[in-house]
Parts: C-alpha cells; structure tokens; sequence
C-alpha cells in the first residue's frame, strides 16, 4: 500500500503537470487550443440560445400582466394590519415621558409616514364620500383624499410631539393596500385595551388616554378589522391577517 | 502403433495406471502447490502448523501401533466414556464455519461504503449547518435539521434493504448445506451404533460402503473394492481405489488414508478416525481460504469514482460560491451554511437506493435463470468480465458419462448423447448389434435403485460407477427393462472389473430355452479384449479376425480415443454345451472356462458430453469479447476434445501439436504465431515463470488448462488478472476456495459445489450450467447500461435544484426552491422513474460487444457529468425558472422587484412589503406565496423530469428506434411521478409543514415546451452521434 501510494504521488504530480500543460500535445487542461476553441464556441452559441429562449419566453409570460392590476390577487384575500411608528423590537414600544431622546425616533417615524398624508401631497386627489365604495375601471385611476385632520390629536397637525410629552402617545394603525379589495359590510378597526380608540380608514390613530398616575404602565392593545365578512381577522399562523398586538410601556 | 498404444490407453475404463503416473508427477506437486499458498496467504507460523498437521504418519503405522496411539481396539472400539472426554476435548467433528463477519458488522459495512459516506457526510454537514445557525438565531428554521436527519434515515434504511437482500439470499445458500445431518456408523463398546458424524472422535473405529461421505480423516484398516472420489480435495475426477497397504509417505497420495468430506463410490472400507473437524487435512485447506483478500468489485470503484466526481463537482460549487457571498459582503457565518448548503445540494439523496433496488432485481432476475448473486455487487461484475475460467466436468459436460459411439460391422456409429435422450437412433437392424447390446446389459454390475419406475431413465439413480451407468442408461433406452434381461439371463459366474486385468466377465443362462449353451460376456480396454479373440462378428456371422480386420479396429480405436473418449471392447463366447453342461460348476478363481479364442463383437466409447446449452454460450461469449479458458484436472485429450465441441477451441484453430502434426515437424518447429489455440498441462504449468503463463495467456486467444490442480487455478487467475482482465472462476471444490476469493467474481457450483467453495463465491450457479453465466453476463452489461442512465437522470436535476440555491444567494429572489421540496423530488418523485430505468431493453447486442475497460469504460464519464449538468441540467432550471417567476410575476411581483428583495422578504417585522402593483404583504402572506413558488418550480422540474426519463431511455438510438412503449414501467413511473405531484400539490396542500401549496391548474404547462425542448435537443445529440461516429460531437457528447 505504502509503495502504491509513493508511486502514485510522484505519478500524479507528472501527471497534474501534463494535465496542465502537454507539450507534445501542446493540450492545456486536456484539450488543445482547438478543441477548446470548439468546445467555448459550442456553448457560446449553446447557452446563446438557451438565454435567447429563456429572455423570449419571460418576455411573452409578462405580456400576460396588467400594468395596473396584478393578474391574481388570491394570495392575499384580506389585507394585514401595520403599525406606527415602528417599534425597535418585535410590537413593542417603550419610552419615558420625561425623556424626550427615548421617544423622538418614535415621532419622528410618524412625521415621516404622515408627509404623503400633508393636505398639500392630497390636494389633486378626489373628496369622496365617507363611508362609500369608489370603484374604480381605469384607465385614469383617482384616488380619495384622506383628510389628515380625521386623525384628530394624533395628525400632529396641532401636537408636533403627537402626545407623547403629555403620557398619551399615538399609535397609528394602518390596513394593508390591496388593489380591487371590495370590504363588504361595515369594516371598522376596534382596538381593545385600557385604551381610547378612534378608528378611521384607512388610518386609524391610537392615543392612550392613561388616567391613573402611577408609572411605569404598561398596556396591550389589540386592533383587528370587524364588521365585515370577507375581511378576515383571524389566521392561525398568520398574526396580522387583519389585526395586530403590540404594547406600550410608558415611565414617567 | 505400438507407440501411439500409451495413449490410446490412457483413455479407457478405469486409467488407473495412467492414474498412477500422474500421482506420482502431478501429486507432489499437488501438494507443493498448496505449501506455496501458505507460505503466500498465512505467516510463517501457521504455515508451520500446517505443515507438522499434513505430515502425519498414521498411514506408515500398523494397525497395533495405531491402537496405542488412539488407546483404542480396533475390534471393541472406544468406550462410551473415552468417546465423550474426546469430545470435550477436541470439540465436535465438524469445520468450523470460515470466519463469519458478525451480522452486527455486516449490517454496518452497508452502511459506510461508497455512496453512504456522501450522505452520511451531507447529513452530518447538515446538522453543523443548524448548530451555527441556531448559535446565532434561536429561532432558526428546522428545515437543516429534517434534511440530515432524512439522509441519515435514506442511509439506513437503504443498509437494512441491502443487509435483508443479502442475508436473503444467504439463506437459500444455507438451505444447500442443511442436508440430512449426516451419519456414521461406528464401533463403540464392541457394538456398531449409528450416531451423528460430528460426534466421532479420533480413535472411533467408522465402517463406510458405497455412497457414503467419508466421516473423518481415516486410517483404512481393511478395505474391500473400495474407491474414493477424491475431487473435492485434489480435482481429481477419477475415482481412486482404496485399500488398507501403507504405498506413499505422502500422506495424500498413499492409499490407505480416506479423507474427511470425500465420497466412498463403491466398495466397502473400515478405517479408524485420525483427524476430525479442522483438524483435517480439509479442514486445513478451507480455513487457507480466508486468507486471502476479496477484490473489491468493479461496481464499488465505480461508485466510489462517481462518488469523487460529485464531491469534486459540490465542493468546487460551494467554494466558488463561497468566495462570491463573501465578496458580496455577505457574513461569514452566513457564506458558511450556504457553501453548506451548494454541498449539500449535490449530493444525491436517492441515488444510493435506486442503485440498491436495480442491483437486486437483477440479482432477482438472475436468480429466476439460476444466478444466486450474494453480493448485490457482483451482479455488475459479471458483466465486465473479460475472462472466465471454467471448470470442465458439470459445468461444461453434463458430468454423466454416456455412450458417444459404437464401433460394429466396421462401422463407427453415433448415438445421442443429449440431456433428454429417449431413443438411440442409430442402424440398429444388424444381428452384431443384438449381440453386442446383449453384451452391454449382461455384462454390467450396476442396477437401478429400485422404485424409479417412473422416473425418465437419464435421471434414475444408479448404484455403480460411472462407465456401468453409463451403459446401464445406455441399454434401458435401447433393449427396455435391463434388470428383467438379466433375469432372464441368470448370472451363474463373475469377474469384476480390476486394475491388473482390465477387463470384466461375467457367464450368463441364455434365456434362449433350446439352446442350453452358456454365454461369456466380456468388456474391457479394447486391445486386452482384442488379444483373448480369435474371430470378430461382422454382420452378425463370426469372421476370422485378420490383419485387416485387427487395423480397422485399431483404426476406429484410435478415432475414438482420438475424441477424447473412453473406449471399452466388448466380445463373447458361446461355451459349448457338450464340455460345459447345464451343471457345471464356473470357479472364477481357477478359471475352468476359456479364455481365448472369443468372437469380437464391438467397440463403444463413452464422454461426459458438453451440455447442449454450452456450445451456444461459447459462442456468446466469443462475439461477447469474453475469452473462455477450461481449467480441468482431465486429461488433454479428454480436455482438448471437449473443449473442440463445445467450441472453446474453434474448429479451424489449431494448438503447436496440431500443426506440428500435420506438417510433420518437431514441436520446436513451429511458428508459435500460427496457433491460436493451446494445451497447457499441470506439469508445463508447474515450470512456466509468472512471464511465460502472461505470454501464453497474451498470445493464445483459446486455452485450455488440463491435469492441473485446483492450486494451480490461483495461479492462473492471478495470471489473467495481471492481464488488467475481470476474471470469473468456477469452481466446486474446497480446493478451488482460494481461487473464487481471488477472482473478481467466483462463481460455485449450486449442486456440486461444496459448502467452503460457495461460501468462498460471490455467486452460487443453482443448476451447474455455464450457459446460466452467459445469461449473467448479459444481465451484468444491461445492468451497467441502466445505471448509467439511471445517474444521469438522477444528476441531471441535481442542477435544477441547485441553481435556484444559487440564484438566491447572488441575485438575492426568495427562495425558488426549499430544502424539504427537494427532498420530495430526490426520495419522491424521482424515485421509481430512475428504478424503471433499470427494466430499459439494451439498445443493441450487448452480448456482441467487447466487455467494458475497467479503467476506460467508467460507469460516469465527463461526458456523462457534462451532459447531465450544463446541458439538460441547466435546461430544465431554465423551464423551472420559468415557471417560478410566472407564479410570482401574476400575483403581483415582477421579476425586477424580485431582485434584491431577500432581506426585506425574509424579514418577520416587515409585514408592509409592497409589491410590483403597491400591495402590501404580510410576513405570512408572503411565506405562502413562497411555497407557492417551491411548489411552481417542483412542478417545473417534474414536468421536465418526464422529457429527461425519456430521453434517458436510450443513449445513441433514437427514442422511436428503441420504442416508446416497450418498457412499461417508464410509463409507471411516469405516472408515479404525476401522481406524487398532484397529491403533494392538491392533497396535502394545507399541511405547511410540507411546504407546499395549491397550484393553479395553468401553471403545470408552463415547462412543458421547455421539456419538449430537452426532448428535441437529445434527439438531435443522438442523430448527430448516430451520423458522426468518432466526430468531436461524439466524442463530447456520448456518456
């Protein structure tokens, strides 16, 4: 064995170095200057082809889209439920009244996700009704202006810190966008928890209303989509499939 | 003629002075042969022991001395007492059972080769994949954690089908040796008791008669017309008298020591035990067996090339891609599992089951054309054979003596010497023939054993040896009931046959009532018979024998033993009733009768005939490339005549004797180029160098080995296996054992074989018959064939489930297709497909190609590898892509928003993600769109993987050349394939936990012109190879 394996390293070395370079050959990792000539061309036009075929095959699928509507819409039925400002860590929001640094990224986010709501970004969209389905065929699509001041104390219009330098933060629940989403009923979001709702479309403000004093307090609230059938509020697995959970922990 | 006479003579009934010769040459040399293996195969102290064991005196010993040494009485025997302390002593008279590898250790070894070492190292890799991702995220997908856990249980289970197949056929083996536990008939306490042999211990005093195995080495204390065949032990066919006289020093050659395992075929002997169990010399000889190493099979290189052709191809992947995702600023912990990952990707999860499954029903359809494979991998080696050694006598011949010809009215007549011979066809209408057949029955001391009335004649048992059978058989087909003959024939007086006379007599009534003459019969060598008669029946009227007459019958002698046939002499004489009378008195002692003067009637000459399957085999095996060699411990003669017919030597090549012969030259003379054939002796053998036996082995396309030892059988495989030739031995004897364990695959004899020489084989022939190998053989080619497909089909999707892997790390989509999907499609889907496979019909006559090189025919090639993975591997990720991106692009992500998109969409507090059209997603909803995508791409490689199973069918013919139909289970896998998807796809579609989904209907076309294209692609491949045989396309191309 040990005699096989001396010759064989020897052996091989020669042979790795002939494998590399044959003179006699003048073959380069085992094929020539034509063959491997031969053998780059053939899939130089081989894979040429197949990405040829492949570009034209995508390209006739997305002939089948719709620029504006997404073929099938069956994966999501029912819209989820966001939440905002994003909190750091999984749904939770933890701040301290008397500290404004540990809550400025909080408004911050706020401000920034309310800019597009400004009743300047609104003003070339249309009034609509409150409550009433605007269906919509194209090809001009317009969209419904959402008055910001729906959102009372928590549009930041008159409270820049959005309440939560007076111990009552905002928390803004928002329904996922799905286009051709037809809620039939009277879909509302109801939020549960020691805690003063006003439940608005398709924002909806949370501000905690705390009247006891005593500190730290901390508050769970649940928000799900009720009042209609085809907008689902529970999933197994699913856990914002029209509603979400976050808390609040609040110090003094 | 005088000197042609030895020859001629060598060949009749009973050689036993030919016999002499040989043992007195060729046995030394027997036995030299077998030191020799053990000065190679054991070290120097067991040789040693070896030598002391063989070296035993017994047989110069008298009788009184052997009952010192055994404290025995040849006359009372040993007492019960002594016997059982004996017992205790030296253990039951029985050979230990060679070495078995405990059941634990076998079922582990299927466990750890080959392919089993990938998986293993798939899975443990696996599991070191989730150990650094748990390290970081406690919340870690399982997902690594199912897959080493699924490839650990593919190994195992995979060992335990394995292990449960070779155990099985095992076990038919093991019901060969669980005969009738055999008995003996032994003196103890003065009395003869009947006990099992593998209580006897040295000292018992065994009595033994005809159709007995011999007990025990024994010391023979008194014999009578005992003959022993010695084959299993020494090769010799011939049986061997035995008698109580002291007549070598060697051990194995004096004729008063009967060996253990042998069979007594007539007479009678009682002997005394000398050596029982290992101790004997048989003993000795089988455990030599184990010594010597098992060749690993031209299968498990393969595997084990495939194996590094994988592992090299995975592991350059994943460092490449390594390379890349730390490049792309990927973390290292992360670039980790996913060089983890690309590795674990390639290998071949079902693989190594497929392989096992199409390994063992061929062993099972090898076993239906009486094939018993033990080890599943030798199924293929019989297919890369390039050489088989085979035994002459059973394996060849029919091992039966039968009358070949018959010499009357100076004419050589032919008789059938078929398997199934119901009538003799030849003239029979001469009154010499009435005679001569008279003859033939009356002058026979073997009988059928009685109660086989029903039983065709060719298959009744007979008790006699194997000549009388002969022509006992011979005489039932052509006069009807011999035994109601003899009857009425009465035998009044007998001389058998012995060594010193050479011939047999026997004085007959006639059951003629008028006439009241006694009949002589007698047969035996023909030129003894010749010498007694003075006249010679030609036409049925006696004729002065003359000088003309005497040359016709040497003429026709020579011409029979010419053919390698045993030739008897047969006359008689009609007594004259006036000098012998109805009341007389025949001593056969004194000899009061004639014996000169008697009428010739005729010649008959005997063979043990090819088995009508063989000649047909050769023949295959010839167009098949696979060089026929007979290894016999026959005569030359007998040899070069047999192998004449049965065509292992053509009919027009010619040995250096022929040619010197018919040119009339010295044997010198010759040019050694113009024969093609040789006959090589024992006693050449024993004086070739290692270079000489490879230049005969080079230079003569026909061999044939005779008189040589079963020893000389390890030579010369090792011979033809320095030629770099796959070597095939049969063998029978314990003897040969060494041999089998040598060749790449030995092969014993189911019937004939013993237990030492089956155990030492890779392969059990249940019915003797070299032709069931040539079936073999194809079976193995067909069977290198299929896998071959079957890896490349299995390959080929290896890619399409690689790329998506790929495809995520460096374009960032999500995930196109998860790990447990996979494993649907590897241990799911894919799984009786690649097994139909195996059922393929051979594209063309295998048998008429040359059998595979072992290090140029590799069962992967590059071709193979190249083909499967860059050409119809990347194929199908493109029509599986295809169809991945279309779910995703008609629910709302286009393919540029894929790009790039893996972070956010992994992340769980993104519950926001907005698509091509600004709809927002949930985590979950996108987790399911996700699956949705696994089950799309599945789908796309299912779909894909019906046009790669088909295309698979052939490798050169066209599709439509092989037939689309003709192997049924394609069909049945295909639809297995469909099957499997719907229900995975619709029926489990709401267990998660599976990750697949409901599909739209639409989407299981989306691949289908990509699989019609690979289908296309192969045809033009296969047209162009057709078209362009040896063209750089061919040469690229065919795997």
């Amino acid at each position: 064995m040990t005699k096989k394996d001396k010759k064989s390293f020897h052996q091989s070395l020669a042979e790795w170095k002939l494998f590399l370079y044959n003179p006699t050959t003048g073959a380069f990792l085992g094929r020539t200057a034509k063959s491997w000539g031969l053998i780059l061309l053939f899939y130089l036009v081989f894979y040429g082809f197949l990405a040829a075929l492949f570009t034209f095959t995508m390209w006739v699928m997305l002939q089948t889209l719709n620029d504006e509507v997404p073929k099938y819409r069956d994966q999501i039925s029912s819209p989820g439920l966001t939440v905002f400002p994003k909190p750091v860590t999984a749904l939770e929001y933890s701040f301290s009244v008397s500290e404004p640094e540990s809550y400025k990224g909080y408004i911050e986010d706020l401000k920034k996700f309310l800019t597009p709501y400004a009743s300047e970004a609104q003003k070339n969209l249309k009034v609509c009704t409150d409550g009433a389905l605007s269906e919509q065929k194209g090809p001009v699509y317009e969209a419904c202006q959402f008055p910001l001041n729906l959102l009372e104390a928590c549009s930041g219009e008159n409270d820049p810190e959005f309440g939560y330098s007076q111990g009552h933060p905002c928390i803004l629940v928002k329904m996922n966008r799905i286009i051709g989403l037809k809620p039939q009923g009277q879909p509302r979001i109801e939020c549960t928890g020691n805690s003063k709702a006003s439940y608005l479309q398709p924002l909806v403000a949370v501000q905690l209303n705390y009247t006891a004093s005593s500190t730290p307090k901390e508050v769970t609230v649940e928000c799900k989509i009720v009042g209609s059938k085809n907008l689902k509020n529970y999933d197994d697995r699913d856990k914002f499939l029209g509603r979400v959970a976050f808390k609040i922990t609040m110090r003094a | 003629m005088g000197q042609k006479t030895p020859r001629i003579y060598s060949v009749e009934l009973n050689g036993a002075k030919d016999m002499k010769q040989t043992d007195k040459g060729d046995g030394k040399d027997k036995y030299r042969g077998l030191q020799d293996n053990c000065l190679e195969l054991r070290n120097n102290q067991r040789q040693e022991h070896l030598t002391k064991e063989i070296d035993l005196d017994d047989h110069k010993l008298s009788n009184k001395e052997l009952e010192t040494k055994y404290h025995t009485n040849i006359v009372t025997g040993l007492s019960s007492t002594q016997a059982a302390e004996l017992l205790a002593r030296d253990g039951p008279n029985a050979l230990s059972p060679p070495k078995e590898t405990p059941e634990i250790i076998k079922f582990l070894k299927q466990m750890v080769g080959g392919f089993s070492i990938l998986l293993w190292a798939g899975a443990i890799l696996c599991w070191i994949a989730y150990g650094i991702q748990y390290s970081s995220d406690k919340s870690s997908s399982l997902d690594n954690v199912y897959l080493g856990t699924v490839l650990a249980l593919v190994v195992i289970l995979t060992g335990i089908f394995a292990y449960y197949q070779e155990a099985k056929s095992t076990n038919i083996m093991a019901s060969f040796s669980k005969m009738i536990p055999q008995q003996a008939l032994v003196i103890r306490d003065s009395e003869k008791k009947i006990i099992p042999a593998e209580q006897l211990v040295v000292g018992d005093i065994v009595e033994i008669k005809g159709g007995d195995q011999i007990p025990a080495d024994i010391r023979l204390l008194f014999a009578q017309g005992c003959k022993v065949d010695n084959s299993s032990l020494t090769g010799e066919s011939e049986p061997q008298s035995r008698s109580c006289e002291f007549t070598h020093d060697d051990p194995l050659e004096t004729k008063n020591i009967g060996f253990y395992s042998t069979t007594c075929l007539e007479g009678t002997a009682t002997g005394m035990v000398i050596n029982t169990g290992d101790r004997t010399i048989i003993g000795q000889i089988a455990s030599l067996a184990s010594g010597v190493g098992n060749e690993k099979t031209p299968i498990a290189i393969e595997i084990k090339h495939f194996v590094h052709i994988v592992a090299g191809v995975a592991i350059s992947i994943g460092v490449l891609f390594f390379i890349i995702a730390v490049s792309m600023k990927y973390r290292v912990l992360d670039s980790i599992i996913f060089l983890i990952g690309i590795i674990v990707a390639n290998v071949p999860e079902g693989l190594l089951a497929t392989v096992t499954v199409t390994l063992s029903l061929t062993a099972k359809r090898m076993a239906k054309k009486n094939c018993l494979v033990k080890n599943l991998e030798a199924v293929e080696t019989l297919g890369s054979t390039s050489i088989i050694c085979s035994d002459k006598t059973g394996t060849l011949t029919q091992n039966r003596m039968t009358v070949a010809h018959l010499w009357f009215d100076n004419q050589i007549f032919m008789a059938d010497t078929s398997e199934d011979q119901l009538k003799q066809t030849f003239d029979q209408s001469s009154g010499t023939w009435a005679s001569l057949s008279k003859i033939i029955a009356l002058c026979n001391r073997a009988e059928f054993r009685p109660g086989q009335e029903r039983v065709p004649i060719m298959k009744r048992v007979v008790v006699g040896d194997a000549s009388e059978t002969a022509l006992l058989k011979f005489s039932e087909v052509v006069l009807g009931d011999v035994m109601e003959i003899r009857k009425r024939n009465h035998k009044v007086a007998e001389i058998p046959f012995n060594s010193t006379n050479k011939f047999q007599l026997s004085i007959h009534k006639t059951d003629d009532p008028i006439d009241k003459r006694f009949l002589m019969v007698m047969k035996g060598a023909p030129e003894k018979v010749l010498e007694k008669c003075s006249t010679i029946m030609v036409n049925g009227q006696e004729q002065p024998l003359n000088n003309s007459t005497a040359e016709a019958f040497y003429t026709a002698y020579m011409e029979l033993g010419g053919l390698g046939e045993r030739v008897l002499g047969f006359c008689h004489l009609y007594l004259p009733a006036d000098e012998f009378p109805e009341t007389y008195s025949f001593d056969v002692d004194a000899m009061n009768f004639p014996m000169s003067d008697l009428c010739f009637v005729g010649l008959l000459s005997m063979i043990d005939p090819p088995r009508s399957t063989v000649p047909d085999a050769i023949t295959k095996c010839r167009s098949a490339g696979i060089k026929v060699i007979m290894v016999t411990g026959d005569h030359p003669i007998t040899a070069k005549a047999i192998a004449k017919s049965v065509g292992i030597i053509s009919a027009n090549s010619e040995t250096v004797e022929d040619i010197a012969k018919r040119l009339n030259i010295a044997v010198e003379q010759v040019n050694k180029q113009d024969a093609k054939a040789a006959v090589v002796t024992g006693m050449e053998l024993k004086d070739m160098s290692e270079d000489q036996l490879d230049e005969v082995l080079t230079s003569y396309p026909e061999i044939v080995f005779a008189r040589t030892s079963p020893q000389q059988k390890l030579i010369i495989v090792e011979g033809c296996q320095r030629q770099d030739a796959v070597v095939a031995v049969t063998g029978d004897g314990v003897n040969d054992s060494p041999a089998l364990k040598k060749a790449d695959i030995g092969i014993a004899m189911g019937i004939a074989g013993s237990d030492a020489a089956k155990n030492a084989a890779d392969m059990v022939l249940l019915d003797d018959n070299f032709a069931s190998i040539v079936t073999g053989v194809e079976e193995g080619r067909l069977i290198f064939d299929n896998l071959k497909k079957t890896i490349a089909y299995t390959l080929t999707k290896n890619i399409a489930e690689l790329c998506p892997f790929l495809i995520y790390i460096i374009v960032g989509v999500p995930l196109p297709l998860g790990t447990i999907t996979i494993l649907f499609i590897d241990l799911g889907t894919d799984i009786v497909p690649s097994i139909a496979l195996a059922y393929e019909k051979a594209e063309s006559d295998i048998m008429n190609r040359k059998p595979r090189h072992k290090k140029e025919d590799r069962l992967v090639n590059k071709p193979l590898a190249v083909y499967s993975y860059l050409h119809i591997g990347i194929m199908q990720s493109l029509g599986a892509f295809l169809v991945y991106f279309t779910v995703y692009a008609q629910e709302g992500f286009r393919p540029s928003t894929l790009i790039n998109l893996r972070v956010e969409w992994e992340k769980d507090s993104v519950n926001n993600l907005e698509d091509s059209y600004g709809q927002e997603w949930t985590r979950y909803q996108r987790k399911y769109l996700e699956w949705t995508g696994y089950t799309a791409f599945f789908i796309g490689i299912m779909v894909q993987q019906i046009a790669d199973l088909i295309i698979r069918k052939t490798r050169r013919n066209s599709i439509f050349q092989q037939g689309l139909f003709r192997n049924k289970v394609i069909w049945v896998g295909i639809a297995s394939q469909i099957i499997i998807a719907l229900i995975l796809s619709y029926g489990l579609g709401s267990i998660t936990a599976l990750n697949f989904t409901m599909l739209r209907p639409q989407y299981w076309f989306v691949a289908v012109p990509h699989a019609i294209l690979i289908w296309v692609y192969d045809e033009v491949r296969k047209l162009f190879i057709r078209l362009y045989p040896g063209s750089w396309w061919d040469k690229n191309m065919y795997y």
